[in-house]
């Protein structure tokens, strides 16, 4: 991984405030690095920064890097790191603050395909299934390619099942889905003007890093 | 108010910037110009407390362009004793001086309002208190003669030191509640940073404690009651039985040989004193023992006594316990070989039921030992506790470099937040116990999982590298967090001394008076004022010595000279019924106070029905005239506080916790001098809401708030204006900073919809 030089014009101090505006946000600058996030988190291995580097990074405002990371695609919303952190910060929520986010700013990532991938096919069958799942990001992401002879293993071993099992009435699923959209316009229409001040207040974060 | 003072005083205030922690927030100037119509003369200095600062007030006084001062600065809690020392050198008796608060109580907790609204509260206080000191009086102090005679609560370090450096010239009585002296420090192995060993530094200290002709040690004894007052204190202390007479015991061990279930025991080697001690739950009550006793010292039959001594000073060193760390889940405690750093210490001490031997539960010797720092400590969830508790960086490096020395190819891993090794010769040995080849990860500790082979295992993120990690230890030693001392808010409480909100005793000033508390006749040294090592343990000791020495060296005590004047009276003794300290007495059909017994609570004052009783300094008129002119420069919540909970709001100061800035205290030496006369008036003059805020935790007065405030609530009714009570102790003030708000809007909002209606009301006139 190449690593990049942390300079007064990578920060971006708005982006940094938006996060601790939001909900469960505020304890962010308390965090002392202790860890005990990542070493609760179950996949923090898989993540290419773990919680704790992704709170720091919030603390320094270092926003490209933030909305690229796979983290939050990666957390499994197991609420250890929250229970955990002594300093009463809620990494699990900070990912579903982060994750609407990076959608809007266009970020698509495997991570991030994969996460929409099995969203659309709960939304239409409201259950999953592995072989939609698999074939429809296997569109979306050509690396997956690769992973075809493992995939035609199990499938001769009847353990990907190509009928899909789909719900009786999605009726109440849709309208579950509904409100979720609406409460990400809402958070589309709150990220915009942050984005507006981060042009603004270039000049000024330099003597604000101080 | 004398009739015979010169009808025209001459007021100086003082106003203090404070370097820019009251000028950058107050317009001092402003405040200054609005005093122009009072008559006063006003001066603003940058640092009132220097040596500049106090000139100019003494050559005021001296000059004789000032007979009386105010000074608007910092707490009266830090400087009123310094400011009123000057004016006695200058002549002028001490209490025509006072101060206001306006650093504290204003300039540091109204970062959020607007400039003027802080503004327009500190000329509202200094006029206020401009219009109490020209009504106030002169008075003298009374003197109390002191019981040259100090209890120290605690046989630790702390405490043997405080009596050691104390006997030589006053009287000690030491007690602790353990069977032996010796507190938590003969629990302990080797000490940082030299590791010469506890006992050999310690044991030679306690010998020389109960030998001292000077000092009476008692062990098993507890604080149950204390009477009097401050310099003067009748302590009930309770004997815990031993059954073994330690006079007579000779420790010659042929009792523990003749019992069958091992219920009589020398707890150690070392033990002072050296006497044997009976453990009931496994006694068989045979009396084996007694019959093999040469010296006849057994006695099946003890109970739980109690005696009395009277004393002048008291030192409180009850010390620290660790926290039981079953409350951390992810810990699993506790679990065969997951110990504390205190159970591993005294498997190495003279306590040791090892023979001093590092062992497993199976008895073999670790090879992997695990220290895991911060165990509920750093904790700002509530779950744990917010502080450090400052010794576990450095002890747990000596743990590990005994591991080492112990075994060398033994692994010993050190788990840490941040790695807190200050203090003269400590990074030192932290760079020795690196050389030692201990392994240390920086990062807490996320999961502590016991196996089946009883080895535990260990799962953290090392924070270096952002790279997760698991380990098999065959030990694993908790640094828990270090709490006060079980009983230490009883104690506290029995004493008027009050607690900070982590429950270690408050110190009378953090920096400037550290072993001193907010009660003058009372002390205190070591871990019961926070976590601390050995050395700094002794340090307190032989201050908190030498305070109580300088204390019982005058001979007197002053008593505050606020108390009750009895101006009219019909006899009717309801004062003497309410006093609760029996300091009233019905002489000749008239009521007399017994000026030394009387605490100026002023319960007496409203229960007088004549209105004849009133507390100097402190009247009805003396608070109305106050009000007035505090709710002259606009109008604010009217907040009476007594001198706990006044503390308790410096200390929201100190920590800058902000609250609305219409709220406005005025100091008073108890809420229970307060009648509906005054609060009325409050109201009248303007106030949109009142409160009443008591700190103190003495029984007697605030067994009688709630009847105080339901009373006051009904005579004052007809306002329609919120008033309200609270217990606010000395360390809730957080608490306290959280009601003022809410208390503040609440009183905002009812005022508001009252205007409205008015102006309805007005309209509707209009209109007819």
């Amino acid at each position: 991984m190449r690593k990049e030089t942390i300079l007064p014009e990578s920060k971006d101090t708005a982006f940094r405030d938006l996060i601790i505006k939001s909900p469960g946000g505020e304890k962010i600058p308390t965090c002392m690095q202790c860890g005990i996030c990542a070493g609760s988190c179950p996949v923090s291995h898989e993540m290419d920064y773990t919680p704790r580097q992704l709170v720091r990074m919030i603390q320094l405002g270092l926003r490209k890097e933030v909305l690229n990371s796979n983290t939050v695609w990666i957390c499994t919303t197991c609420f250890s790191c929250s229970v955990r952190c002594p300093r009463g910060i809620h990494p699990t929520e900070l990912m579903e603050t982060l994750k609407p986010i990076a959608m809007s700013e266009g970020i698509r990532n495997k991570n991030a395909k994969f996460d929409n991938v099995f969203s659309d096919v709960i939304k239409k069958n409201g259950r999953a299934s592995e072989f939609l799942l698999i074939s429809k990001y296997s569109l979306s992401e050509p690396g997956m390619i690769k992973q075809a002879p493992f995939g035609f293993s199990l499938f001769s071993k009847g353990k990907l099942p190509l009928s899909v099992d789909k719900m009786e009435d999605t009726g109440e699923l849709d309208a579950i889905f509904k409100l979720g959209e609406k409460t990400e316009e809402k958070a589309e229409t709150k990220t915009n003007p942050g984005k507006k001040e981060t042009g603004e207040k270039e000049n000024a974060e330099p003597e604000t890093e101080k | 108010m004398p009739e015979n003072e010169p009808a025209q005083k001459k007021i100086g205030v003082y106003l203090c910037r404070c370097g820019g922690n009251i000028g950058d927030v107050i317009d001092l100037q402003a405040v200054a110009d609005s005093l122009k119509r009072e008559n006063v003369i006003v001066n603003i200095q940058d640092y009132l407390c220097s040596s500049a600062g106090q000139e100019k007030i003494k050559n005021d006084i001296e000059k004789g362009k000032t007979d009386r001062a105010l000074i608007g600065s910092c707490s009266p809690k830090l400087h009123l004793e310094t400011f009123r020392s000057m004016a006695k050198n200058a002549g002028l008796n001490p209490s025509l001086l006072e101060i206001t608060n306006i650093r504290e109580q204003a300039s540091w907790v109204h970062d959020k309002e607007s400039k003027e609204s802080v503004n327009s509260k500190a000329r509202g206080l200094i006029k206020g208190a401009v219009a109490r000191i020209s009504s106030i009086e002169a008075l003298v102090p009374l003197e109390k003669k002191l019981v040259d005679r100090t209890l120290v609560v605690g046989g630790g370090i702390a405490g043997i030191t405080t009596a050691l450096e104390l006997a030589d010239g006053h009287e000690v009585m030491l007690i602790e509640k353990q069977p032996y002296l010796g507190g938590h420090m003969i629990g302990l192995s080797k000490t940082f940073p030299t590791l010469d060993c506890s006992q050999c530094i310690l044991t030679p200290k306690m010998v020389a404690v109960h030998n001292h002709p000077g000092i009476t040690m008692l062990t098993q004894t507890e604080v149950a009651d204390v009477k009097g007052s401050a310099g003067d204190y009748s302590i009930t202390l309770k004997h815990s039985p031993r059954y073994v007479d330690i006079k007579k015991c000779i420790s010659c061990g042929a009792c523990a040989r003749k019992c069958p279930s091992g219920a009589i025991f020398l707890p150690f080697a070392q033990a002072v004193p050296q006497a044997y001690m009976i453990d009931m739950s496994k006694c068989k009550n045979c009396g084996a023992c007694v019959k093999v006793c040469p010296r006849d010292a057994i006695d099946l039959d003890a109970k739980e006594t109690t005696s009395s001594v009277s004393v002048g000073a008291v030192a409180i060193a009850t010390g620290f316990e660790p926290i039981n760390p079953s409350f951390i889940e992810e810990y699993n405690y506790p679990a065969p070989n997951l110990l504390t750093a205190v159970q591993f210490e005294e498997m190495l001490s003279a306590k040791s039921k090892t023979g001093m031997r590092l062992q497993k539960a199976d008895g073999t010797f670790p090879d992997r030992v695990a220290f895991v720092l911060c165990a509920g400590s750093r904790d700002f969830t509530g779950r744990g506790k917010k502080y450090c508790s400052k010794v576990c960086c450095i002890y747990s490096q000596k743990q590990a470099q005994l591991v080492k020395k112990m075994k060398e190819d033994a692994e010993a891993w050190i788990f840490y937040i941040d790695m807190r090794s200050a203090g003269r010769r400590f990074e030192e040995f932290y760079h020795h116990t690196q050389e030692k080849g201990v392994n240390y990860v920086r990062g807490k500790v996320a999961e502590i999982i016991p196996q089946k082979d009883s080895t535990l295992m260990v799962q953290y993120e090392d924070t270096n590298l952002g790279m997760k990690g698991r380990e098999i230890f065959d030990m694993v030693v908790l640094c828990p967090a270090l709490v006060p001392s079980a009983g230490t808010k009883e104690l506290a409480d029995k004493l008027g001394v009050p607690l900070g909100d982590d429950g270690f005793v408050e110190e009378k000033h953090v920096k400037l008076d550290p072993v001193n508390t907010l009660n003058q006749s009372v002390f205190a040294a070591g871990c019961v004022l926070g976590p601390k090592d050995i050395h700094d343990s002794v340090t307190e000791g032989i201050s908190a010595a030498h305070k109580v020495s300088q204390f019982l060296g005058k001979g007197m005590i002053l008593i505050p000279p606020e108390k009750p004047m009895i101006l009219e009276c019909n006899g009717c003794g309801d004062c003497v019924k309410a006093c609760p300290y029996n300091a009233l007495a019905l002489e000749g059909g008239k009521a007399v106070l017994s000026p030394l017994a009387c605490t100026g609570c002023g319960v007496c004052v409203p229960a007088c029905p004549i209105k004849g009783i009133e507390i100097r300094n402190f009247t009805r008129n003396q608070l109305k005239t106050q009000l007035k002119a505090i709710l002259g420069e606009g109008p604010g919540v009217i907040v009476f506080i007594d001198p706990y909970a006044y503390a308790a709001a410096d200390i929201a100061g100190v920590n800058r916790r902000q609250y609305s800035s219409l709220i406005r205290f005025v100091s008073v030496p108890s809420i229970h001098i307060l009648d509906a006369d005054v609060i009325n008036a409050a109201f009248e003059h303007g106030a949109s809401g009142v409160m009443l805020i008591e700190g103190t935790t003495d029984e007697k007065l605030t067994s009688r708030s709630d009847e105080l405030y339901k009373k006051l609530k009904k005579d004052t009714r007809k306002h329609k204006k919120p008033l309200r009570y609270s217990h606010i102790e000395t360390a809730q003030y957080e608490k306290l900073t959280d009601l003022l708000n809410v208390f503040a809007a609440q009183a905002g909002a009812k005022a508001e919809k009252r205007s409205r209606k008015e102006q309805a009301d007005e309209k509707e006139s209009a209109a007819e």
